[in-house]
């Protein structure tokens, strides 16, 4: 699986090596670049899947974000149109209102009519509400505040030198302002109103023109980057689909490849059974043969039989049982591999006191000083890992037995979270650790026959138990100086 | 040693067959065993049938049987023997080369008295056969006779 996401990543790494080099750009620039797609190699599909994720997520929070932004923009801009649309019209209503009132003022002063002082006085009437509609819409920008002031004080005056003109006629007839009848008493002031108000109305239609082309560039704005936005969620997203479906298809490839062999595996296993189980009917009806009638030529002969063929006729036996020997423990180790096996707590005090029990009679006669720690409880087929510490205990009494003074040894590594480790250690004649690979193996032998006896399947036997329980086997050792041999077992038992 | 009926040794190989027979001479009960070379054989003595029509009506004591035999193999036999009610009380002693476990289950299974696994080593091999002999030919007592009386 890992390998499968690593070649798959490499492939277009590796295109686009070939499709860089011949523009030349230089390592500087692509540099970053490569650095990223290393990086993503590096990954697991798990990872790859969670920044694809989190980037569309990234992207979906910034889009959200811009176009919230822009949309609030856009009604800011509605709100200030409509403020603007507002004071234009403020503007109309004054410019005709102050227009109105210097009408109807001087024309009650030339005819003393009461019903255009009437009129007149309607229309002034309207200026405090024209103030604070003024002062209202104009707030937002200091420039047409200032202008609105400026508005406000003429409107004033005007107002003010027309009441005066007013005071004037009533009180003095209107030879006395005469002159100013015909000019209009606020006619000054009602020009600079007229030129602030064209001012102010330019000012306004150029901002509501700017706020327009604003407001058209800012949808247009968010509209592409809406586009864009979705465009670019849509590519991640498709890469990211693409990588889980690469991955489930890869996952399913090997899962149906992993069954094949699976079958194949099996189809072996039993052809080899069928194989021992041959093995052991055929080999040795053989070797009994040789060995009875070896023996019964010696019966018949007995008499005739000087000591050289007696010697022969003994070394035939021999080799006979031995081989028969060899061809059990084979049984017994290809058994090991194929027995059902149980899964329960053993108690490894108890276990190893029944095999030192069991051992008793080999000790007989033996001085040996025991080192036995407290040991755990492990997981696993109790009689099978009996057998385990049985061979280790035989091996560390069997290559100590030159040893006036044995010393064996049964602890504990420190415990770890994952494994129980439990060793046998001996001061006998221990081993070259260069031979250290070869002690595990089936009829591998370290020492010559006639030093200690054993057809070499013991430690194979350890070592296939101890993996059938998921656990390993090594040993450390020095020549004449001991040797210790470690059995490390998965503490939660195999996981099958 | 007196004994009163015979035994049935099924063995196919020749060699087997001498050596066992070698070790019932020591004991001087050779001559009341009947050998079989095959399953077929064995059946044909038990009921009385082919070569052993003309027989002496009577159960064997004890049938040693080899489990990997031509035509008929031991385990057949066995079965056979079981599952007739005329058979079913003769003692059967399977006596192999094979220790698996699946031939021990199979064997107690369809009824096997004894099983008994043929040692590599001559003496051992030699006091075996001659503990056999003695004991189910010897010191057993059969169970009372039926033999071929369905016939």
């Amino acid at each position: 699986m890992e390998s499968a996401t690593n070649h798959q990543a490499q492939a277009p790494s590796l295109h686009d090596d070939v499709g860089k080099l011949p523009v030349g750009s230089t390592p500087a620039i692509t540099a970053p670049s490569q650095r990223i797609i290393r990086w993503f190699q590096t990954l697991t599909i798990e990872q790859r899947v969670l920044t694809g994720f989190s980037l569309v997520f990234v992207g979906i929070l910034i889009i959200s974000a811009i176009s919230y932004h822009n949309t609030n923009g856009l009604l800011r801009n509605n709100g200030l149109d409509g403020r603007s649309h507002a004071l234009i019209q403020l503007l109309g209503s004054i410019d005709a209102a102050m227009g109105e009132a210097e009408g109807t003022h001087r024309r009650y002063l030339v005819t003393g009519e009461q019903a255009y002082l009437e009129a007149y006085k309607r229309v002034i009437a309207q200026k405090p509400t024209f103030t604070t509609y003024l002062n209202e819409l104009t707030q937002d920008s200091p420039e047409q505040q200032r202008r609105a002031g400026e508005l406000n004080r003429l409107m004033e005056r005007q107002v003010s030198v027309e009441s005066k003109a007013i005071t004037h006629v009533q009180e003095r007839g209107i030879q006395s302002v005469r002159k100013m009848a015909l000019e209009g008493a606020g006619r000054r002031e009602l020009d600079g109103i007229h030129q602030i108000i064209s001012e102010m109305d330019v000012y306004e239609r150029q901002a509501l023109n700017r706020r327009v082309i604003e407001s058209a560039a800012n949808t247009r704005h968010t509209i592409m980057l809406l586009a864009v936005g979705a465009g670019l969620q849509l590519v991640l997203l498709a890469s990211v689909y693409y990588l889980i479906r690469h991955d489930i298809t890869e996952r399913r490839r090997v899962a149906g490849e992993l069954q094949h062999r699976g079958e194949l595996l099996e189809a072996a296993n039993k052809e080899l059974e069928a194989f021992s189980y041959s093995v052991s009917h055929d080999l040795r009806a053989p070797l009994r043969h040789i060995d009875g009638y070896a023996a019964l030529l010696r019966k018949t002969v007995d008499q005739s039989l000087n000591e050289k063929a007696a010697r022969y006729l003994q070394t035939i036996s021999d080799a006979a049982k031995q081989m028969g020997q060899l061809i059990d423990d084979l049984l017994v180790f290809s058994r090991m591999g194929r027995q059902d096996m149980l899964q329960t707590t053993v108690n490894m005090d108890q276990l190893i006191k029944s095999i030192l029990s069991d051992l008793r009679l080999d000790l007989h006669g033996r001085q040996i000083s025991w080192t036995i720690a407290s040991l755990p409880e492990v997981k696993g087929d109790p009689s099978m890992l009996r057998q385990v510490f049985m061979n280790l205990l035989t091996n560390a009494l069997k290559f100590t037995s030159t040893k006036p003074m044995a010393s064996i040894e049964i602890g504990v590594e420190p415990p770890s979270s994952d494994e129980v480790v439990v060793y046998v250690r001996d001061n006998g004649v221990g081993f070259d650790m260069q031979y250290a690979p070869k002690l595990f193996g089936v009829f591998q032998r370290l020492h010559r026959a006639d030093e200690f006896e054993g057809t070499g399947i013991g430690l194979a036997n350890v070592r296939r138990i101890v993996h059938r329980h998921g656990g390993r086997t090594w040993a450390d050792g020095m020549p004449d100086k001991g040797a210790t041999f470690y059995v490390a077992l998965p503490r939660g038992g195999i996981q099958v | 040693m007196t004994l009163a009926k015979p035994i049935v040794l099924a063995e196919d190989n020749p060699r087997d067959a001498e050596l066992a027979l070698a070790a019932m001479e020591e004991e001087h009960i050779s001559d009341k065993v009947v050998l079989c070379h095959d399953g077929a054989e064995v059946l044909d003595y038990l009921y009385c049938r082919g070569p052993f029509k003309t027989r002496l009506k009577e159960n064997p004591a004890v049938v040693f049987l080899d489990l990997k035999m031509p035509k008929v193999n031991g385990l057949e036999v066995l079965r056979t023997i079981k599952a007739d009610t005329n058979l079913r009380a003769i003692p059967v002693v399977m006596l192999t080369s094979s220790r698996e476990e699946k031939d021990l289950a199979e064997s107690y299974t369809l009824g096997a008295n004894a099983y008994v696994v043929k040692p590599v080593e001559f003496q051992q091999f030699l006091s075996a056969v001659k503990e056999l002999g003695v004991f189910w030919g010897v010191i057993n007592e059969p169970p009372p006779e039926r033999a071929c009386s369905h016939q």
